[in-house]
């Protein structure tokens, strides 16, 4: 449809001043975009016509020249943007010109902002995550198991020294916890022992079910309900996908503000840069403490004292100390997790 | 025609049009999910460029969105797959990131050549001739080698490197050229150094004074000290200190660098045909300005750097001079092959600075 606006001054005679340049050539032309009773053309300042009939391109950008092409052969800029607006009606992607216009209306557009960072932050993060976890195939978690485990093999850990006894009775643990723990996702959860002295007591779970207990672990605290509280803790790790999540919600994270960085200029990147680490460092603690609450009903329902688990806080603690403040932690402080257990673990 | 006429590079732009630009680019940006920010980036260019002018003579950037949305879309893929691999098979990753690390040359080749032919002047597209090999020489292997004399050889790699950049682009055919001696390279450096060593000296002095003048900080930070916490009023004192020193000793010292090394850079520049450029950048003023700049943005939480940024690139331009060699007119240009943004968009990702700037 067109509007009468559309063909507002399009008959208009008149003309516009300003610079024309021929294809491939840096000689300026002083040069006039003129319609008179012979039509729409361009003439040089002899009055010799350079070409005739409507700009194939027209564009500007707000508080810029007029650009405008005629085919391959000339191109014309001007400043006088009204004159070019009555020889040739208003341009097509007027309305982007019009919301950039210094405006109160701006306000609006800088509210629009906020909210929309807000909301990408609030709801539309969680979204991407959901439907990228939706995507993902069991397969490639599977995988991501197999992968780490050998690269880990190769560079941070070492066969288990532990006796056959020991072994065995984490095996039983682990049996007996996995059948209360909830819903594997990927496949049924596996164990595996690992001597690693880098890392200390530890285990870990891979996302697709693999838990890797440490020999040290089992060494210092030889104790089945600690252990079971830790395997809990583990499995729901990997029921819940947190891992995944992580992995997701710091990609896209990271892409959105690589893609708007040429925008919000250098300070602000790095403001926004930190600030999203700090968030993701918060969601991990999320994700710890939500572990910890699934994890105690696990070993709880399979048999075990999840209060004991408050015991090998305590004696982590004493051994390694607090590990600096918890806002630039990925887990809650020792302190925090060990009254959040015995509560917990009273409840049950 | 044997005149030759000295112009000052004008820039027109203003806060408040850029601002209504930059805030609408930013809106469409979040509400697309940051497709939009490849047409953002044309139109906040395209507004630098067409408000940039010599003698009347305007520059022009001539990317369309679509373009650096591809580019976008595979450099941004190729991120999350590198990822995403590492994840899956850490050490298949590590293998296929250092077959990547080859590349960075060509990208960052590639990268240039995409910003000098989409800018033009005058009616006349730039252009630009990259070498594999030279780029990974004054890019990677020289500075590595720099490393090794502490750093002291730093201005013959920096000469090399601007060397490379400027005497391989060309304005329509016209080759640009670049002849310097090393002097004003080591002026710059030995200048940022100077100021550096200075006031850190200084520092030292003062602080030192300030302790042993008043009992009571000292003992204060032997309390702490003997408290063993590591938050204790030492520890806080200390990061306070160290952030005074970066901001007077480091930063400045940065943007004297900076200012020198523009000046000559652009004294060592010429095209075909005898033009030639001066700088005249001032340490203290840039310094200035871009110290108020980020103070301005960070207190306005990002609504002033339209402002910032417009104030900067017209002081840039104001200092910045080009001699003409009889006339602007008659230079021809060449014919343009299709070039695509993905060297474009991998250097925008990795933040490295390409800009054919003025």
């Amino acid at each position: 449809m067109t509007l009468p606006s559309n063909h507002y001054g399009q008959n208009n005679f008149g003309a516009v001043d300003g610079y024309a340049y021929a294809a491939q050539l840096s000689t300026r032309v002083s040069a006039r975009l003129l319609r008179d009773a012979q039509g729409l053309r361009l003439v040089d300042q002899a009055g010799e016509t350079l070409c005739t009939g409507a700009p194939s391109e027209r564009e500007r950008i707000s508080g810029g020249p007029c650009l405008m092409t005629f085919g391959t052969a000339w191109t014309f800029d001007t400043d006088d943007i009204q004159g070019v607006e009555l020889l040739l009606g208003p341009s097509d992607d007027d309305w982007l010109s019009s919301l950039e216009v210094w405006h109160p209306r701006l306000f609006a557009v800088v509210a629009g902002c906020l909210i929309g960072v807000l909301i990408i932050w609030k709801w539309g993060l969680d979204i991407l995550v959901a439907g990228a976890i939706a995507l993902t195939p069991t397969g490639f978690v599977s995988t991501i198991d197999t992968g780490n485990l050998a690269a880990m093999d190769r560079f941070l850990t070492a066969p288990t020294e532990l006796s056959q006894s020991d072994q065995d009775m984490v095996r039983d643990i682990f049996a007996a916890i996995k059948d209360h723990a909830p819903y594997a996702p990927y496949g049924d959860y596996t164990l595996e022992f690992r001597k690693a002295d880098v890392i200390g007591p530890n285990a870990f779970a891979l996302p697709g079910g693999t838990v890797v207990v440490t020999d040290a672990l089992v060494n210092d605290f030889n104790d089945p309900n600690i252990i079971a509280g830790i395997l809990g803790h583990e499995l729901a790790h990997v029921s819940e996908r947190h891992s995944l999540r992580q992995l997701y919600r710091s990609l896209s994270v990271y892409v959105l503000i690589a893609m708007m960085a040429g925008d919000v200029g250098p300070i602000l990147e790095d403001v926004l840069l930190e600030g999203s680490a700090l968030a993701s460092l918060a969601y991990s603690r999320d994700h710890e403490a939500s572990a910890d609450v699934i994890g105690i009903k696990t070993s709880h329902a399979a048999g075990y004292d999840p209060a004991a688990l408050a015991e090998f806080f305590e004696q982590l603690t004493e051994d390694y100390g607090e590990s600096g403040p918890e806002w630039m932690s990925t887990h809650p402080s020792n302190a925090e997790r060990i009254e959040t257990i015995k509560k917990l673990a009273a409840e049950q | 025609m044997d005149t030759s006429e000295t112009f000052q590079v004008q820039f027109k732009g203003n806060a408040q049009t850029y601002f209504g630009i930059w805030i609408v680019n930013l809106l469409l940006t979040i509400v697309t999910f940051g497709i939009y920010s490849a047409w953002a980036k044309v139109r906040t260019k395209k507004y630098f460029a067409q408000n940039t002018s010599i003698d009347g003579r305007r520059f022009d950037y001539h990317a369309t969105g679509k373009q650096i949305l591809i580019g976008r879309l595979i450099v941004g893929g190729g991120y999350i797959a590198m990822n995403v691999l590492f994840s899956i098979a850490p050490i298949v990753g590590g293998a296929l990131f250092v077959a990547f690390m080859f590349a960075v040359p060509y990208l960052i080749n590639r990268s240039i050549a995409f910003n000098a032919r989409m800018t033009s002047f005058s009616g006349i597209r730039f252009g630009f001739t990259g070498s594999y090999w030279r780029a990974v020489l004054v890019y990677f292997v020289y500075p590595f080698l720099s490393l090794l004399t502490l750093y002291l050889t730093m201005p013959f790699v920096s000469r090399a490197q601007h060397r490379y950049y400027v005497s391989r682009h060309r304005y329509g055919t016209a080759q640009f050229a670049f002849d310097s001696k090393v002097g004003p390279f080591y002026k710059a450096f030995l200048l940022a150094v100077a100021w550096v060593v200075g006031i850190s000296v200084v520092g030292i002095v003062v602080v030192a004074a300030m302790i042993f003048g008043s009992p009571a900080v000292m003992l204060d930070l032997l309390s702490a000290e003997a408290d063993g916490n590591d938050l204790g009023i030492g520890h806080i004192i200390g990061m306070g200190l160290f952030s005074v020193l970066i901001l007077i000793a480091i930063l400045p010292a940065g943007y004297i660098y900076q200012a020198y090394l523009r000046n000559a850079v652009y004294a060592g520049a010429s095209v075909a045909g005898g033009h030639s450029f001066t700088s005249v950048v001032k340490p203290a003023k840039l310094l200035w300005i871009a110290l108020s700049n980020a103070a301005i943005v960070v207190v306005t939480i990002g609504l002033m750097h339209p402002w910032a940024r417009v104030r900067m690139a017209r002081y840039m331009a104001a200092s910045t001079y080009i001699t003409v060699e009889g006339s602007m007119d008659g230079i021809v240009g060449e014919e343009q092959e299709k070039v695509s943004a993905l060297g474009d968009a991998f250097t925008d990702f990795e933040g490295i600075d390409v800009d054919f700037a003025l």
